[in-house]
């Protein structure tokens, strides 16, 4: 595909989405008070549709579109199961969304950490769990970067490097997220969202049809790659690597800040059950489509050297007339700077709010939103750095980052749910868990011959649990918010 | 309140996920396969979801 077509569309892309990103500027991000619930949360007043197209857009990243459809080129339908565990596991927003929209308006949270910090009565809760949100956030925003690396390498057969599109993401992250804030975040996010859908669905269906249509494609399968159908498969979706792919992911609606962030924001909960369910429609849709367009790559082309180029490669071949298949690509790209312009946003959120404001005395709103913005680009630099070590099969690696954030879990169930959890038992989970995640992964060591996702979440849970039962609860204070969460 | 009981359709959804691909259908090599069994999941996911939130309302909530 020609240089010149890649740049055109880009610009085309970029031009648009700053308008778009202008257009949302108001009185509650960029006024004369502009206060953090205003910057970081929109003043709480999101509307459903907006709302669910942006939480799509900013879940659903190029880990689809690239790695998901590399994962299912690689390793069969079992990665379709994988996406669905997580899909379902979004089901969470449905019982934990009313609750963190009701403590948040109530209490006035800003970030999921300064919830916890606030209802474990211990400013350290909120440093941890933000600090952990960092180490664990910035190695995930970096896979998307590098997605885009990937993809724009692909498709320009090499002539676009991979650190070009590396660059080109991390800018457009940075300046869709400092326009606005979260305003030109969400706005943004829907223009892309929508862009997405409908680009990929039309050129899934297109390149069915060119392989001779559903019946023919899985027909192909069936015979030249039967294993692809059916689980362990080709040898990548053992049982135990299931299990420890999608535990972790399983709890990302609660786990990732830069999604559970989102309960805070809209303006009813019946825009809640707008965005919960818009998300679930969209999300259905992409991953099928993610899906079958690894199943497409796998019968077009099935002797690729990495799976990861299993998109870009698709893309670039005469399955797809060259119009539509930038079209794709801008819309992957586009998926990709959602995710990470969100991920920027909510962390250097909770740096400003949860770390500065916690370390420094005097910390007003209008500093803490002067240090949040000054966050965001080192943020950005930080994620770039990260991209450029190119480590194959991404969608591991942002495996990883779910497997550590997973530690929060127990913290943020027991928040609402178990009035005996203390400070010191979230401090041990988030912190031990967090370190033992770090030293599995680094290690290489697999306790038992069970992965890191298998282990994070019950070693978190223990050191809470067992924490939290022999130090002294605030209970005062886990009965006002269970109370403020409950009555709703 | 009744409609909260739907998550509980999650649930036996999500240990499905499991059990059916991985022990009825490890052999099952075609379309109708896991493939259709993660399909349907979804969309019971989706069923379910909706069910749940029925009383999210504008204000007040459930």
């Amino acid at each position: 595909m020609s240089t010149n077509l890649i740049w055109g569309a880009v610009l085309i892309y970029l031009v648009v989405a700053v308008v778009v990103a202008y257009l949302s500027r108001g009185e509650a991000t960029n006024g004369k008070g502009v206060d953090m619930s205003g910057y970081f949360l929109g003043n709480r007043q999101m509307n459903g549709f907006v709302s669910a197209l942006s939480y799509s857009a900013t879940t659903y990243s190029a880990f689809m579109m690239v790695g998901l459809a590399g994962l299912t080129y690689a390793g069969g339908v079992g990665a379709f199961g994988f996406e669905i565990v997580y899909f379902a596991g979004v089901s969470l927003v449905a019982i934990f969304g009313p609750r963190f929209w009701a403590v948040g308006k109530r209490f006035g949270f800003v970030t999921p950490s300064e919830m916890l910090g606030h209802r474990y009565g211990n400013g350290k809760v909120a440093v941890a769990t933000a600090v952990a949100s960092c180490v664990f956030l910035i190695p995930y925003a970096a896979v998307q970067l590098a997605g885009v690396g990937y993809l724009l390498a692909g498709m320009s057969g090499g002539a676009i490097s991979f650190t070009t599109g590396v660059i080109v993401s991390t800018l457009l992250a940075i300046l869709f997220s400092y326009i606005a804030g979260i305003r030109s975040v969400m706005w943004t996010d829907s223009l892309q969202a929508l862009f997405m859908i409908v680009a990929s669905t039309l050129v899934a269906l297109l390149v069915v049809h060119s392989l001779g249509g559903f019946s023919e494609l899985f027909d192909t399968l069936a015979s030249e790659h039967p294993a692809s159908l059916s689980v362990p498969g080709p040898g990548l979706f053992s049982f135990t690597t299931f299990l420890g792919l999608t535990i972790p992911w399983f709890f990302f609606s609660l786990s990732n800040p830069q999604v559970s962030q989102r309960l805070f924001m809209p303006s009813s909960l019946k825009s809640m059950r707008q965005m919960l369910i818009g998300f679930l429609i969209f999300g259905f849709i992409y991953t099928v489509v993610s899906v079958l367009w690894g199943f497409s790559a796998l019968v077009a082309f099935p002797e690729l050297a990495k799976s990861d180029l299993a998109t870009p490669t698709l893309l670039a071949s005469e399955h797809v007339p060259p119009v539509l298949g930038v079209i794709v690509m801008v819309g992957i790209l586009a998926a990709a700077v959602s995710t990470i312009d969100s991920i920027m946003l909510t962390l250097s959120s909770m740096l400003s709010r949860d770390v500065y404001a916690n370390v420094v005395a005097d910390a007003s709103e209008a500093k803490q939103l002067k240090v949040g913005k000054w966050v965001l680009p080192i943020i950005a630099i930080l994620a770039f750095l990260f991209a450029e070590l190119q480590l194959n099969l991404i969608a591991v690696l942002s495996v990883a980052a779910s497997t550590g954030l997973v530690v929060i879990v127990p913290a943020i169930i027991g928040a609402f749910y178990w009035q005996r959890g203390t400070a010191a038992g979230a401090l041990a989970s988030i912190i031990g868990g967090g370190l033992v995640v770090i030293y599995l992964y680094l290690s290489g060591v697999k306790p038992l011959g069970l992965p890191a996702g298998i282990w994070a979440l019950p070693v978190a849970v223990v050191l809470f649990v067992a924490v939290s039962l022999v130090t002294r609860a605030n209970r005062e204070r886990a009965n006002e918010f269970m109370e403020t969460a409950r009555r709703r | 309140m009744n409609s909260r009981r739907w998550i509980w359709l999650v649930w036996a959804l999500v240990l499905s996920c499991y059990v059916v691909p991985y022990g009825l259908l490890g052999q099952v090599q075609a379309w109708y396969g896991s493939f259709l069994f993660w399909f349907v999941v979804g969309v019971l996911v989706i069923v379910a979801n909706i069910m749940i939130t029925q009383g999210f309302k504008d204000e007040s909530g459930s």
